[in-house]
């Protein structure tokens, strides 16, 4: 079974990289953005089935982000983590089409079972043409 | 000791207000009571010289009465005396036998002479021996020859006392004879010994040469030069004051027609006077009573009004210190949104780094460079913690007791204390919040009313950028000249030109309902004020808003210099 790829985009280093950890042990393929440009190479580089996006972010915030990513690959879920929710935001991120909108900390085990599930109900990625076959 | 310090600054203010209160009740009362003191005194003053003058006036009209009677009587007395003899029954004992009727009656006449046309005495009795006189070429002899009957000054004459004489002339055929009366001057004198008044008030008679004819009694004799200055004659009362060697005098004189005798009625003007002295010195101590009662009636309602004062402070105190208090939960709860981002995001990373730990460990036995990274994400779990604790710390020290007091502090600290609470919700806001702290002086206050000052200002700047591109809020801190200024400064809507002057008014608002109380920039203008500093206010439409509070510095040991006084005088 192919390994789901996931995009962690969060500020917070530390936390990134340790779910980084976690999921890669777990048998995901996982990529870490900690800023929204960076984001946007890692989409143009590659595809993935997941985005678990932050909302607060300096410079370009997670809602931004999420509209774009929503037109460069509609077939990826993204999942908004916020450490301050707010009822506007999550209306408008599922407006906007996020899968899931959770507040920081969020059970890790639940956390996984959400991003196997998106990674279910989303297509597979589109292909690009520089990956070659699968 | 620096509560007591406070309390002196209080009582001194009390103090003041009380002493304040007291001078001008003392003023109000006292003010008008001079003035009517005064112009009593004027009014009493004038009605006073008027009654005395009237007083002299009719005095000296009743002596000048008095004197003029009994010259017009001596005269009459003399020229009836002329006619009752003839030259020869005087010749012959009548003069005699009209002497002892005289000394009979009181001795009016001191000695009695017929002279005859030649000057000599023809006849004469009377203590002195001057039966043998010629009398041709004296001044009155001359003048009874020209006018028939002649009344004279006071003079020294052949017996060397001064005297005055009144004389007839009475015709015989072709020849003539005088007779002349000398005067009992010491029965002359009792006339005006009665005439005085006061303890000064006295009366004495002068000739045209300015000659005693009865002196004052006290001083002079007849004949002495009385210097009295003002002999031109005029008619009826003339009242003046004079000045004679550094003793002014009251003076009303008269003059007598025969003969030409000016009558003078003097009285030290102080004796004068002297009835004013004392209703003046009556309405002083009146004005001095009065101001006693006024003084301790004044005390008495100051003290009242200055304790009702003391009460009413106290309840603002009071209820100030419950705005603050409804103030400070308001601005914790406006960060809280910020703070719980701040702890969720270490929590979140907290809780995947024990996962991680977890996994790694589940494994046995564990080899040697999971281990290591099991050891690397304690020390992140440990600087996570840190993290929070830094969060949980700031907020605890601004939910301090509200009842701190004033201390020495070091201002920048307290602002980066704040800075990291309030940056949590300025990240959660997407507002850039920068800081640039230069090195101050340092300050006396309360460390929870500045961090409430400075947590209003930084909280409405964060509202006033919120939702704005771009959004940014800039604090500095520097300090000039005595002074410590700390500015905040955003980029956010500004304030309507309109709404300015009503920014610091309690309950004034322009948040949405629910947001804010109104109360905070109320708050911030009173908590600074009470530090002895101010807050300046810069707001342009759309382009933002600049508060700067401006705080006294502590200078050198001035101001422990002032503690000590203020504790020594108690």
């Amino acid at each position: 079974m192919e390994s789901i790829r996931v995009l962690i985009v969060d500020d917070e280093q530390e936390f990134a990289a340790g779910l980084a950890k976690v999921l890669t042990r777990r048998g995901f393929h996982v990529q870490v953005a900690l800023r929204g440009e960076q984001a946007m190479d890692l989409m143009e580089s590659g595809s993935f089935h997941v985005a678990l996006l932050d909302v607060k972010m300096p410079g370009q915030d997670g809602l931004c982000l999420l509209k774009r990513f929503r037109q460069m690959a509609p077939g990826m879920q993204v999942i908004l983590m916020t450490g301050h929710i707010s009822p506007d935001e999550e209306q408008s991120g599922r407006l906007v089409g996020a899968f899931a909108y959770l507040l920081k900390p969020h059970p890790i085990a639940d956390l996984i079972e959400l991003i196997r599930k998106a990674a279910g109900q989303g297509q597979s990625p589109p292909r690009n043409c520089m990956d070659g076959p699968p | 000791m620096r509560e007591r310090y406070m309390e002196l600054r209080d009582g001194n203010r009390y103090r003041f207000m009380f002493r304040s209160l007291v001078t001008k009740m003392v003023l109000v009362s006292m003010v008008p009571l001079a003035g009517i003191g005064g112009a009593n005194f004027f009014l009493f003053y004038h009605l006073n010289r008027s009654v005395v003058l009237e007083q002299h006036a009719n005095f000296l009209r009743y002596h000048k009465e008095s004197v003029e009677s009994f010259l017009n009587g001596l005269v009459s007395e003399v020229v009836s005396l002329a006619h009752q003899y003839s030259l020869q029954e005087f010749k012959s004992g009548a003069l005699e036998r009209l002497y002892r009727i005289n000394q009979g009656r009181g001795g009016l006449l001191e000695d009695l002479g017929v002279i005859d046309s030649r000057g000599d005495h023809v006849r004469y009795v009377g203590p002195f021996d001057l039966a043998s006189k010629n009398y041709r070429d004296t001044e009155w002899f001359g003048r009874v020859v020209q006018e028939g009957l002649y009344v004279s000054d006071m003079f020294l004459g052949y017996r060397g006392v001064p005297h005055f004489i009144v004389a007839v002339k009475r015709l015989d055929g072709e020849d003539f004879w005088i007779l002349r009366a000398t005067v009992n001057t010491d029965y002359f004198a009792k006339i005006l010994d009665a005439a005085r008044l006061g303890s000064t008030g006295e009366t004495f008679i002068v000739n045209q040469k300015g000659l005693y004819q009865v002196p004052p009694r006290s001083q002079g004799s007849p004949l002495d030069f009385s210097g009295f200055p003002h002999l031109e004659p005029h008619e009826g009362i003339k009242v003046q004051e004079l000045k004679v060697e550094e003793q002014s005098y009251l003076c009303s004189s008269v003059w007598i027609p025969r003969p030409k005798w000016l009558l003078v009625f003097r009285q030290e003007t102080q004796d004068v006077y002297a009835p004013l002295w004392k209703a003046s010195f009556v309405g002083l101590m009146l004005f001095l009573a009065g101001g006693l009662g006024a003084s301790i009636f004044s005390v008495a309602v100051a003290r009242d009004q200055v304790r009702r004062i003391h009460r009413a402070d106290l309840e603002k105190e009071a209820l100030t210190q419950r705005l603050i208090v409804a103030s400070r939960t308001a601005a914790v709860g406006e960060m809280s949104a910020g703070l719980a981002h701040e702890i969720n995001n270490p929590l979140a990373t907290i809780d995947t780094l024990q996962t991680w730990i977890r996994d790694l460990a589940s494994a046995s036995p564990i080899p040697e460079e999971d281990r290591q990274e099991i050891l690397e994400s304690a020390a992140k779990i440990g600087q996570q913690v840190a993290r929070c604790k830094l969060i949980t710390q700031g907020l605890l020290k601004f939910s301090r007791r509200v009842e701190a007091s004033p201390e020495e502090l070091d201002l920048r600290q307290l602002l980066e204390e704040l800075l990291v609470i309030t940056r949590s919700r300025a990240r959660v806001e997407n507002v850039s919040l920068e800081a640039e702290l230069g090195q101050l002086p340092r300050i006396r206050a309360n460390p929870t009313h500045l961090q409430q000052i400075f947590a209003n200002l930084i909280n409405n700047a964060l509202d006033a950028t919120a939702g704005r591109s771009q959004a940014r809020v800039f604090i500095r801190a520097w300090s000039n000249g005595g002074k410590v200024m700390v500015a905040v400064e955003d980029n956010g809507q500004g304030i309507d030109p309109q709404d300015l002057p009503r920014i610091f008014t309690p309950f004034f608002t322009t948040k949405p309902v629910g947001k804010g109380t109104g109360l905070g920039l109320a708050i911030c203008h009173g908590l600074v004020q009470n530090m002895g500093g101010e807050i300046q206010v810069e707001s342009l439409r759309d382009v933002g808003s600049r508060f700067t509070v401006v705080l006294p510095a502590i200078e050198g040991g001035l101001e422990l210099e002032e503690t000590k006084e203020h504790l020594g005088h108690n």
